[in-house]
């Protein structure tokens, strides 16, 4: 409690009027005309009442038991902070973690590519908001010699950043591998390049 | 209807019985509104007063209006006159040297401490823009439609609204305990 800059409160005045009263009737015989109907409840009594009341709630803990398995499959962990989600692509002929990803189609804006792949990895009722309609990070990549053709020698990815609004996935249909990790651990299963711009645009 | 007047005053027994002394004939119906003098001044003057109590009053509200509006005040800046009161200032031991050396070194540590953080900030913020202005150079590159869609501002991002992190997670099937919040806070109108 704030003693140094603060003044007594009501509360606290009650107290000590309470106190002295008990005091006054201790030393001197007072005849109890001051009916002790009068002072029922004293501000001692509701402070006790209030530390008890205290004492009987017990908070949830922070460390869940998903913590605790290391289970990195679901949402209930690392409570203080941010999850992102990786899933296991399959790229050309390699199985990859990536970050969810979909190809672009002519028609549509990129936000709408990330819509989409929120949609196919995640259901379509889920509540996320996509901040802003320009993406947050590139990352560049040339196919091997054997997939190149005149035009498409390489791919660009482009990242957006979006919000889950409600941690409610039972309806989501996850097929595949995913995983909700915190930044540190994504260098557990990004690849180097990747990890490197991703970690750029990627605050914890 | 002057002739009735004088009729009535001069021969009351000649003429025959009337209804009313309104009526000007026996078989003529009441020709006009009674006429006498006293009824027309009370008229008048009650227009007249009437119309001068108006007028009083619309001078009155142009004065209200034409003074300038009462400031409204604000509650939080004014102490009520209870607190000031001498019997509620506490008693405490003097701060020792210690106390104080102990203070002055926190403050030196915590200064120390948030302008690390907000150089990492910002640093951090410097590397989000340039990542930004980097993916937007190449996407311009791609082509020039998609990269006027991406510029193009985001109408339903404002007002944004999150729940801020509480320091426990929620109970679940918590019952908080009931009670009713009555609001006492004064309303003023300019």
């Amino acid at each position: 409690i704030e003693l140094e800059k603060s003044h007594y409160s009501d509360h606290e005045m009650r107290k000590l009027e309470e106190e002295e009263q008990l005091r006054r009737r201790k030393e001197s015989v007072y005849d109890d005309d001051e009916a002790p109907g009068k002072t029922v409840i004293m501000a001692q009594d509701l402070e006790d009442k209030w530390e008890q009341r205290l004492l009987q709630f017990k908070a949830a803990p922070r460390v869940t038991d998903a913590d605790k398995n290391n289970n990195r499959t679901s949402l209930n962990r690392k409570l203080d902070s941010n999850l992102m989600l990786l899933v296991k692509q399959k790229i050309g002929d390699q199985e990859l973690w990536l970050l969810p990803q979909a190809e672009w189609q002519p028609g549509e804006t990129l936000r709408g590519t990330a819509e989409r792949a929120m949609a196919t990895f995640l259901g379509d009722h889920i509540q996320a908001k996509i901040l802003g309609n320009a993406p947050y990070g590139i990352y560049k990549y040339k196919f091997p010699r054997a997939i190149r053709t005149e035009d498409n020698v390489g791919a660009k990815v482009f990242f957006f950043k979006a919000f889950l609004q409600s941690s409610d996935l039972s309806q989501a249909e996850l097929k595949e591998d995913y995983l909700w990790v915190t930044k540190d651990e994504l260098g557990d299963y990004l690849k180097s390049e990747y990890l490197k711009k991703v970690n750029r645009f990627l605050l914890d | 209807t002057l002739c009735s007047f004088l009729l009535s005053s001069w021969l009351p027994q000649m003429v025959p019985f009337r209804g009313s002394h309104w009526q000007s004939s026996l078989l003529a119906f009441r020709a006009s509104l009674p006429v006498r003098a006293q009824p027309k001044k009370k008229k008048k003057v009650d227009v007249k007063r009437e119309q001068a109590q108006k007028d009083r009053m619309k001078k009155k509200i142009k004065k209200l209006e034409k003074a300038a509006p009462e400031m409204i005040p604000i509650e939080d800046f004014i102490t009520p006159l209870k607190y000031s009161d001498s019997k509620r200032v506490r008693n405490l031991p003097p701060l020792t040297s210690e106390e104080t050396e102990r203070r002055v070194l926190l403050m030196k540590k915590w200064c120390l401490f948030k302008q690390k953080q907000d150089q990492a900030e910002k640093a951090a913020i410097q590397t989000l823009v340039e990542a930004q202005q980097e993916a937007l150079k190449e996407l311009r590159l791609e082509s020039e439609e998609l990269y006027q869609a991406a510029i193009r501002r985001d109408e339903g991002l404002f007002p944004f609204e999150r729940e801020g992190p509480n320091y426990t997670p929620p109970l679940p099937g918590y019952d908080p305990p009931e009670g009713k919040c009555i609001d006492i806070t004064k309303v003023y109108t300019q």
